[in-house]
């Protein structure tokens, strides 16, 4: 993608000026997507991202510049431009590179660019047939196909020249029941760092639509939820979006180097119950949040960040490294070139407790079942977060009573996570979005069931 | 001719070339900056300039598209491969248009702006200076989230086969934003807030005023707590009631209706809302960050109510809803840059009232006033309208601004807050979106807070 001859130029005018260090992030990255919308194919296209970002560094200081111009003179214009932002500084001698490629070609076994759109289109059609099946009163399918491959090469001062190759697959359903008078949503997403096999391996069309369907058509029928504070219990799987939002966030160290994280300078100390352990694991194979390598060049990790109620790690990039004087921990992501990177999350989870599932529910006596999350928010520096409920039951007695609609969780993090006192047996991972101050990427979350002594429930 | 209008027509011909016809081509540039500082010394920094093109147009009697960041021939050739391959498989009966363009366009007003003559040092000392008499004000807000100055100009072009060639800048005027934020402690309780401006006259914001206003938005956020649940008479004001309205702006969309994801489906004449209320949506106001003299097709846009004193008069279009529905296009024509062209309001607002916020307060007596809501891509649902959002703001006592609330929801329904709306204030504001509210008296809201 880059001649190392140009990239040694490119870091040589970057750190003219005095910075201490500067990187190259150059990307290639073709996506191809296809939607059905009311029984038909409706869009199919084909994008393609091309750039490269410079960074320059002198201390905690940080110069990004940007482009579409990857040529030799469209680096150097950026890496002229980076160290005239600089102007003074302790300066760096580049280190030669040691070229590698991170690019893990075995894992993929049907690369997306090499499958007709004509069989993607199959696997939508399969999708919104199974979700119509479900009900007369589902009366709207939208199917999303979307693939990717990103060619990614990192090059810095420090000798690093990697490239990788990310691919990854992911299906979208969204079903729609009304009865004429209202509408309700329900809604399936599942994706893998892998090709076209991931519809032989992991991910059924079929099912996929009826989950979606199904959960529509019951929140369709179901009551208000009532409001107030409650025993909470959070289903496995995409449940895992309440600790992403309402810790994970908090332990990067975009928020933590600054001291605007509820917890700073909490390492070693009790920050959840003793039943939550928790990581964040880059390392998964195939699975969506994973990285071969981490977009400043860093070979992933397997993060422990809450062992048995204690933080034990923050997730650190390499400018959040400097802020806090801690080694980087494989954790700078970015969407693409037009974004610096920054600390954040990849497969992130609460790890398997040893409690049953059955005993969390029959014994939480009256309170909310949250079997499916939708996204929510934080706020880091005071913990505050919200999230939706899109597929909620009432319990009362420690019986299901009801499908309730409506509801959403709010509190803040710390506190919550002392209030977790039941952890189930089996884990579940579900990918997702997750957006924040580099850009929209790729991340996992997950968890056992889990039970949250009392937690605000918004409703009716 | 500039390369890139060179570029544009080499696309154009190897589409033709190609059996691609008519087609069409959308090219957008940017040129941005930004700047932050933190704790006294600048934190980051970043410059850019990018530019995409996107191609779509007839193959085969279907329509196709594909873009590309890449300029070369190479780049010419995969464009024209992607949308062959997507005209094949696209099987919408449906199917969009390319539209030859109009005889007339209305002209727009371009704000003056001072963009080009501000130095990047001057950004930098603005960001240190904005952030330092922000954190000077009180020791309990002395702690700075970061203090930030963007600029940016962009420009988009619109070509076709048919001989349609328009550009336009995006936003007109191009825009700044200058703003800072604090973390604020007092005791046990931390609170964030702060204030920004957004303008096309960098030389018109003032440093040290901004700083200061972050600082009160801050302390007036101190030792927060929630109210009982129950249910309150409610003010949002206009920065809580533009991010309502932006989630629900989907449901004027005549695409949304004609989906059945929209409950205004056929309503036009109905009375959808309470008399105070009438929606405009504005592509030709002077300073909207929206405003354009073309939409998305290449239609002529045009100023019009949506709701007119609580009557739907008309929802949003673009040609292919309008046909469907044997209507005039709106002009609101939005997307279809690679995809199927969709719909999207430009400048939309509700028309300002004669009240100040503070009136509306007095009227209320005792009840809400709410500031901010947030997760809103979670806790509100565009379809059926219903929301249960965490929300902020003060207690109203007495018709006046009491403590601040904090850790509660509010709930309710947007189809129904429309008719439930009371009075609408005068303090309409856009700041920077193109979205834009004044503050409303909504009536009464069920709110989850303390036991």
């Amino acid at each position: 993608m880059l001649n190392r001859n140009i990239a040694s130029e490119v870091l040589a005018e970057a750190t003219r000026t005095g910075g201490d260090f500067a990187e190259i992030f150059l990307e290639d990255k073709r996506s191809h997507a296809l939607r059905l919308r009311s029984g038909e194919i409706e869009t199919v296209t084909s994008d393609r991202v091309h750039g490269a970002g410079v960074r320059v560094l002198n201390g905690t200081k940080a110069i990004y510049v940007y482009t579409n111009d990857t040529s030799r003179e469209g680096l150097m214009r950026c890496a002229a431009e980076a160290a005239a932002a600089i102007r003074a500084g302790a300066g760096c001698k580049p280190i030669g590179f040691s070229h590698w490629s991170a690019a893990r070609p075995d894992e993929i076994r049907l690369h997306p660019e090499q499958v007709k759109a004509a069989a993607k289109a199959e696997k939508l059609r399969a999708v919104d047939a199974a979700a119509r099946a479900v009900s007369p009163e589902i009366v709207q399918v939208v199917a999303n196909y979307v693939d990717s491959a990103q060619d990614v090469l990192i090059a810095n001062t420090e000798g690093v020249f990697v490239t990788d190759t990310r691919v990854r697959s992911r299906l979208g359903v969204s079903a729609v029941a009304s009865d004429s008078r209202e509408n309700q949503t329900g809604s399936a997403s599942p994706g893998a760092s892998m090709g076209f096999e991931l519809f032989d391996e992991r991910v059924d069309p079929e099912a996929s639509g009826r989950t979606a369907a199904e959960m529509a058509h019951t929140m369709l029928h179901a009551d208000s939820c009532p409001a107030g504070i409650y025993p909470v219990v959070i289903d496995s799987g995409f449940g895992g979006v309440i600790f992403h939002e309402a810790c994970g966030h908090s332990l990067e160290a975009t928020s933590v180097a600054y001291g605007l994280s509820e917890f700073s300078g909490k390492l070693g100390q009790p920050i959840a119950s003793p039943c939550v352990s928790a990581v964040d694991d880059g390392t998964i194979r195939n699975e969506w949040g994973s990285v071969h390598i981490d977009d400043e060049g860093m070979p992933t990790t397997r993060l422990t960040l809450i062992d048995h109620g204690v933080l034990v790690n923050y997730m650190i990039d390499k400018l959040g490294g400097r802020r806090m004087n801690m080694a980087p921990t494989g954790s700078g992501r970015r969407e693409s070139y037009r974004w610096a990177p920054t600390s954040r999350m990849r497969n992130t989870y609460i790890c398997a407790g040893e409690d049953d599932e059955a005993e969390i529910i029959a014994t939480m006596g009256t309170g909310l079942y949250a079997k499916s999350m939708g996204g929510g928010s934080v706020n880091p520096a005071t913990g505050e977060f919200n999230f939706a409920v899109n597929e909620g039951y009432w319990v009362e007695g420690g019986k299901i009573v009801r499908p309730v609609r409506g509801a959403s969780l709010i509190g803040k993090g710390g506190e919550v996570l002392q209030r977790i006192d039941r952890v189930g047996r089996q884990v579940v991972l579900a990918a997702g979005m997750c957006g924040s101050s580099s850009g929209s990427i790729p991340v996992t979350v997950g968890q056992p069931m889990i039970r949250v002594s009392s937690l605000t429930v918004g409703g009716k | 001719m500039n390369q890139l209008d060179l570029f544009i027509d080499r696309v154009l011909s190897a589409a033709k070339a190609a059996g691609i016809d008519p087609a069409e081509v959308r090219c957008s540039e940017s040129s941005d900056f930004s700047a932050e500082a933190m704790e006294g010394s600048i934190d980051s920094y970043e410059v850019s300039n990018t530019r995409s093109l996107s191609l779509r147009g007839v193959y085969n009697g279907r329509m196709g598209g594909a873009s590309t960041e890449v300029f070369d021939e190479d780049a010419i050739a995969m464009l024209v491969r992607g949308v062959q391959e997507s005209a094949s498989l696209v099987e919408s009966k449906e199917q969009d248009e390319i539209f030859p363009g109009e005889k007339e366009y209305p002209s727009l007003e371009i704000p003056q702006n001072d963009l080009d003559t501000v130095s990047a040092e001057e950004k930098l000392a603005f960001c240190l200076e904005m952030e330092k008499a922000a954190t000077a004000i009180d020791p309990r807000v002395s702690k700075s989230m970061g203090a930030y100055v963007s600029t940016s100009v962009g420009a988009s072009r619109l070509a076709n086969s048919y001989g349609l060639r328009l550009s336009r800048q995006v936003p007109p005027g191009g825009m700044a934003m200058a703003g800072v934020y604090l973390m604020g402690r007092d005791g046990e309780s931390t609170a964030t807030d702060g204030e920004m401006k957004t303008g096309r006259q960098f030389h018109a914001f003032d440093p040290v005023e901004i700083g200061r206003s972050a600082a009160e938005n801050t302390l007036a956020r101190l030792n927060a707590s929630p109210v009982s649940t129950g249910v309150y008479r409610t003010v949002l004001r206009w920065d809580a009631m533009r991010s309502l309205l932006a989630t629900f702006a989907g449901i004027f969309s005549a695409e949304s209706a004609q989906q059945k994801l929209s409950l205004l489906a056929g309503r036009e004449g109905e009375v959808i809302a309470a008399p105070c209320v009438t929606l405009i949506d504005d592509p030709l106001l002077p300073g909207g960050v929206a405003s354009t003299p073309y939409d998305a097709e290449g239609s002529a846009a045009r100023t019009k109510a949506v709701i007119e004193d609580g009557t739907l008069r008309t929802l949003l279009h673009n040609r292919k809803t309008a046909r469907k529905q044997g209507v005039e296009t709106t002009g609101n024509a939005s997307g279809g840059a690679t995809g199927p062209v969709h719909v999207s309001p430009t400048n939309l607002f509700l028309k300002p009232g004669v009240k100040s916020l503070p009136e509306l307060l007095e009227q209320l007596d005792d009840g809400l006033l709410i500031t901010e809501l947030s997760g809103l891509h979670a806790g509100a649902n565009p379809i059926s309208g219903d929301f249960s959002l965490i929300a902020k703001g003060f207690l109203v006592v007495n018709g006046r601004q009491d403590r601040p609330v904090e850790q509660i929801t509010v709930a309710g329904n947007f189809y129904q807050l429309l008719k439930d709306i009371r009075d609408v204030g005068a303090d309409l504001e856009f700041r920077g979106r193109a979205i834009g509210c004044p503050s409303v008296d909504v009536g009464t809201l069920p709110v989850s807070g303390a036991k």
